[in-house]
């Protein structure tokens, strides 16, 4: 019997979904998504939320953006 | 948002891969029924998420296929190594996929040889995602500048916790908390919206599950 490896933990899974885990944690991880299901899930809503809030930050910089005062250019 | 750290670790058996490599080798159907019923959804889990859902069953299928030929050659000299071979199989067939379009992209450019494809987004899934994007944009609006400034670094800008702990002054539990009350808001409200557009207030745990906003 080969033992498929321990759950992944909500910062592995956080990591994964945006690619920050070292290879060899890659490895590991994937060896363990092929054969869980609940880590599958947790991956896949992880993906999801990432990239949300990858998207309303990117939303929330640009508004930021424009609310700032412009630079007066010297002399003018 | 259910954590598998939440399950026991005990929750995913071990596996006999000898057992399985030798039936396979043995062309005993029972060997490839098995490998089936181990890494089906894994499979399928890998390739949706590098290739998207066109054309999975096909894939997968392939992927089996693969695998098994690999196998039958002797390909695989430690069985114990089966689950790290069939994700290195996986792994190079995205690279062959991910190869093949980047070929027909360039392909596309060129009137003579075009080929059209079908690159519609998945409504149903388009719908999800910016019903997803829209909650994420309200939970950073709600948050304290500070909190969404925290976020905005790590989502947006990537920075590392460390540097974003150290240019904001914060401690390891305090960015921590930053991210797990953004991340359950944002769960909290995607259930809230899931139980007024099927009729119902609170929702079983199990339920719950299932009502999770992002997937």
């Amino acid at each position: 019997m080969a033992k498929v490896g321990l759950h992944l933990d909500e910062e592995t899974v956080e990591k994964y979904s945006m690619s920050k885990l070292s290879s060899r944690k890659v490895v590991e991880a994937e060896k363990h998504l092929l054969v869980c299901e609940a880590c599958q899930k947790a991956v896949a809503d992880s993906d999801a939320y990432v990239a949300a809030m990858k998207k309303a930050a990117a939303g929330v910089r640009k508004s930021e953006e424009k609310q700032k005062p412009r630079r007066r250019v010297a002399g003018k | 948002m259910n954590s598998p750290a939440d399950v026991p670790a005990e929750g995913v058996e071990t596996q006999p891969w000898a057992s399985i490599v030798q039936r396979i080798q043995a062309n005993e159907p029972s060997g490839m029924e098995e490998l089936y019923k181990v890494f089906t959804t894994g499979i399928r889990f890998h390739l949706c998420r590098q290739l998207g859902p066109q054309d999975l069953d096909d894939r997968v299928h392939d992927a089996f296929l693969t695998i098994a030929q690999s196998i039958r050659r002797g390909d695989l000299r430690e069985p114990e190594r089966l689950m790290g071979y069939v994700r290195t199989v996986v792994r190079r067939q995205v690279a062959g996929y991910i190869g093949i379009a980047m070929s027909a992209r360039r392909t596309l450019v060129d009137p003579d040889h075009a080929i059209l494809r079908d690159r519609k987004p998945d409504p149903e899934r388009k719908a999800i995602e910016e019903q997803n994007n829209e909650l994420a944009m309200r939970v950073l609006n709600t948050l304290p500048l500070r909190d969404r400034e925290v976020l905005v670094r790590f989502y947006l800008q990537e920075q590392s916790p460390s540097q974003i702990c150290r240019d904001m002054r914060l401690t390891a539990t305090q960015f921590r908390l930053t991210k797990s009350r953004a991340k359950a808001r944002f769960t909290e409200l995607g259930l809230a919206r899931f139980s007024r557009r099927h009729g119902f207030q609170a929702a079983a745990p199990e339920r719950r599950r299932e009502a999770s906003p992002v997937s």
